[in-house]
């Protein structure tokens, strides 16, 4: 696993927590311990999709790494081999 | 609206190729139980939703289900790369290909094509939940 791989997994494996997170808070807003966990993660995966942002390019359109040229566009694609 | 996020839920990353194991797993993508049909059953489903929780989980377990989908087409596009004509016969993936090549197309295993009459949005909350309980025994 190369360093891109590496960190693209960490991103993967933060918004995994998040979105699993964010799920559970649905039904159970209220939840101070489910908001806090969210919180964590919210952050931890903030900080790894801009460290992989400014590494490889745009996880996100209306990412900062789109502003001075348009990456969006730049392969590989998600469903690509190279990009996994 | 939606927004995309440019990676997969989680990494799909298949060196071999096996065109007869993509036959099977594209139902995921198009089939009775499959992905779409589950992305589409939540997001039909949450506009009758009767409290404003069962409208966010489905809205977002609908839109994650999308992202499922997304995967289950990645696997079965880096399954059926770079084929040779006699691989392509002889897995019996021919009978796809004929019509679709190597693009993905929503179709059950046996070829059926991807019908909206595999889920069901009622506007009954009790009825529209046991149908997502149907389908979520399941559902990957």
């Amino acid at each position: 696993m190369n360093d891109r791989e590496k960190l693209l997994k960490k991103v993967q494996m933060y918004s995994f927590a998040v979105t699993d997170a964010a799920l559970f808070l649905d039904t159970h807003p209220e939840c101070a311990d489910a908001l806090a966990f969210y919180n964590k993660y919210k952050k931890l995966c903030s900080e790894a999709k801009a460290q992989y942002e400014q590494a490889y390019g745009p996880l996100d359109i209306d990412s900062e790494q789109n502003n001075a040229r348009w990456a969006w566009v730049d392969g590989p694609f998600p469903w690509e081999l190279s990009a996994n | 609206m939606w927004k995309y996020e440019k990676k997969l839920e989680y990494p799909v990353k298949i060196k071999k190729t096996d065109p007869t194991a993509a036959k099977i797993i594209i139902t995921q993508f198009g089939g009775p139980d499959g992905e779409l049909g589950a992305a589409m059953r939540y997001l039909s489903q949450r506009y009758t939703a009767p409290t404003p929780e069962i409208k966010a989980i489905l809205n977002d377990i609908g839109t994650e289900e999308l992202g499922h989908m997304e995967m289950i087409c990645s696997i079965v596009y880096q399954l059926t790369r770079n084929l040779t004509p006699k691989e392509i016969k002889e897995s019996g993936f021919d009978a796809y290909f004929v019509d679709h090549t190597n693009g993905l197309y929503p179709v059950q295993a046996a070829g059926v094509p991807f019908s909206a009459q595999i889920f069901q949005s009622t506007g009954d909350p009790i009825a529209d939940l046991s149908e997502d309980m149907g389908a979520e025994a399941t559902i990957i």
